[in-house]
């Protein structure tokens, strides 16, 4: 088998009608989680199959495709899967945030503010909000349906009685559009904010676990938070990316022989804000 | 100190592809024909793992994998979903199968006898042979002697004395779970469905749970039978009946216990189904008994138990899904193993400053 026989974007089109229709009533009702049958891909479960079928569904020749891992476009994953989406679309890629049409991506969002034509696809391991609270499937949905999230709230409460705040690093629960609590999938709590009055829609696809949901632009979205307590995203003070200089910037943290050191998660960040510096002098 | 050294690399990605092709050279040079008839048995797992009965395809997909069943299971899958549906054919009756071995424990002698057919249950698992005079003579079996045996299910003479408990059909047409996920409660033709794809060793596990006292004391194969099934179908022009085609397959009914059933309070014996592609006896028996478990929860020790709980069969079964899942932590997680840190700091933080 070669690709060249296999249609435009993999999937034969009852399969992208599916995941459409999904997408449709995901957008609808925000933050909501809607079952699809998610198609085996020939990328593994778990390696972005989710944000892998939204992208096909939605992607025309017209498109330009980013792909990042970790905010990274020369991760293996992201090489991976930008690799297999192009050979089945032809489509062109990119690596810069604002060129892109679609930008798929695995535990970040991109440092670069995005706009109104682009679509932020998430790749998304555990799309249930409530399964660290409540494993079963059937009382998962009608706590949704009642709005009760007093489990949550009540892990909220433990850790931050007990560590002095919510135990949560990634993955942290938000609230969207007042309504259904939803998970946001491995983000770092530096990512938060952004998802929130976003202009660009967000869609989120879980693959393994066969679901779909979705932030549509300029929605309001709130970490679960007690009201005295402030939502803490991870601190980078008094440190900046030593390739480019980058402050506010989400940072991974190298240890080297010779020591921690600190540069951009955001490569395409990283890339352009050192081009501008060399610019300037 | 090397930016470059973080990033993955499509270059060693690329090597790394080519040294693993590299290392399985030496299976290009086996034949459809030896994994086919050969290791059948495998083809037969990848078959029903990977949800396509297609012989040449799960021996192409052995060879790229070396042998690794569950890569291959996937690769099939992987090709499924390319594969655009022309329509549905005809439910199979297993009572119709061209039997080439049928067994039941429950009863001494059965109406069709014990055919044993081929097996390995009696076979002395001793890499050097026995000194024993079996070796020595010719073989006493050739592939002329398979007559067309067809018949009905060792369970049947039960099912007419209405000695077996008939669960209510609450389908209209059965779930297709490639089409769209089930939701709870799982319609029992869905929870069949995954469970007809699952994983041999998955299915095993979680039936023997059951087995061994976690769920339904004791089963008995009630009628086990593997053979070939003919596919019918309508044909899309003419709307005439059609053979397409045959498949070898196996099948399992298996007998728990009994109770007063929730119908009119008789009492009758509860029987599980199981159904896979291929000759593969060891997952039709755990499906059975797992259907048992699920499908009749009234009869069966332990129905809180594993064996019994729809959501734990329905999300553990599927070999592509929690091999791919398990696979995956192989992919960085440094940002939110970051976030991790930071928050095991200020935790250690907040601890130490009490």
């Amino acid at each position: 088998m070669t690709t060249d026989n296999i249609t435009f974007g993999f999937f034969d089109e009852d399969a992208k009608k599916e995941i459409r229709r999904a997408m449709l009533k995901a957008v609808a009702l925000p933050g909501y989680i809607v079952p699809f049958a998610s198609r085996e891909m020939p990328i593994a479960r778990g390696w972005g199959t989710g944000g892998l079928q939204v992208t096909l569904s939605l992607i025309t020749d017209k498109d330009q495709l980013k792909i990042i891992d970790q905010g990274c476009d020369g991760s293996v994953n992201a090489v991976n899967i930008r690799d297999f989406i192009v050979s089945v679309t032809g489509v062109e890629e990119t690596t810069a945030t604002p060129d892109a049409t679609i930008i798929q991506t695995r535990h970040r969002v991109p440092e670069y503010p995005l706009s109104e034509n682009q679509t932020l696809v998430y790749q998304v391991p555990y799309p249930e909000v409530l399964t660290t609270v409540e494993p079963d499937t059937a009382r998962q949905k009608e706590m949704h349906a009642n709005v009760d999230y007093a489990k949550l709230w009540v892990l909220l409460y433990e850790d931050t009685a007990q560590f002095g705040d919510s135990r949560i690093s990634s993955r942290y629960p938000v609230v969207v559009n007042n309504h259904y609590v939803m998970d946001p999938s491995p983000i770092p709590k530096f990512d938060i904010p952004k998802l929130s009055d976003n202009p660009a829609l967000q869609i989120f696809g879980a693959g393994r676990e066969k679901r779909i949901y979705a932030i549509p632009p300029y929605t309001d979205v709130k970490p679960l938070k007690f009201s005295d307590r402030e939502f803490a995203i991870e601190d980078f003070s008094g440190k900046a990316c030593e390739r480019c200089g980058s402050e506010d910037v989400f940072l991974d943290e190298v240890h080297l022989d010779d020591g921690v050191h600190f540069f951009c998660s955001d490569t395409y960040h990283c890339d352009t804000h050192l081009k501008e510096d060399r610019g300037a002098a | 100190m090397s930016y470059v050294a973080i990033k993955g690399g499509a270059e060693a990605i690329r090597y790394s592809k080519d040294f693993f092709h590299s290392e399985l050279d030496d299976a290009k040079s086996i034949s459809d024909q030896s994994l086919v008839k050969g290791l059948r048995y495998a083809c037969d797992r990848v078959m029903s793992e990977g949800a396509l009965y297609t012989e040449t395809l799960a021996a192409e997909a052995i060879r790229k994998t070396g042998g690794d069943l569950l890569e291959a299971a996937f690769y099939v899958r992987a090709h499924r979903s390319t594969c655009q549906r022309i329509g549905s054919a005809e439910p199979i009756d297993t009572n119709q199968l061209r039997i080439k071995r049928r067994i039941s424990s429950a009863f001494k002698d059965i109406k069709g006898g014990q055919i044993l057919g081929p097996s390995c249950d009696y076979v002395i698992r001793l890499f050097s042979s026995l000194k024993s005079s079996d070796n020595t003579e010719a073989p006493l079996f050739e592939e002329t002697d398979i007559p067309n045996i067809r018949v009905e299910s060792a369970l049947t003479p039960l099912r007419r004395d209405d000695r077996v408990a008939m669960l209510e059909n609450e389908e209209q047409s059965p779930f297709d779970v490639t089409r769209s996920f089930p939701l709870p409660p799982y319609p029992r033709s869905a929870v069949m469905q995954i469970m007809a794809r699952g994983e041999t060793g998955s299915l095993l596990a979680f039936g023997y749970t059951s087995m061994r006292g976690y769920g339904d004391v004791h089963p008995t194969i009630g009628d086990l039978r593997l053979g070939e099934a003919d596919i019918l179908f309508t044909h899309p022009f003419t709307g005439n009946r059609v053979k397409i085609g045959s498949i070898r397959v196996t099948a399992c009914e298996t007998v728990g216990s009994f109770n007063p059933d929730p119908k009119d309070g008789k009492l009758r014996l509860a029987v599980g189904y199981g159904f896979c592609f291929g000759f593969n006896e060891t997952k039709a028996i755990s499906m059975s008994v797992l259907d048992l478990a699920m499908s009749h929860k009234g009869y069966s020790v332990g129905g809180q138990a594993i064996a019994a709980n729809p959501e734990i069969v329905v999300h553990h079964v599927d070999a592509i899904e929690s091999m791919g899942f398990t696979n995956h932590f192989k992919l960085p997680h440094y940002v939110t193993f970051q976030a991790d840190l930071q928050v095991l700091n200020n935790a250690r933080k907040n601890n130490d400053d009490r």
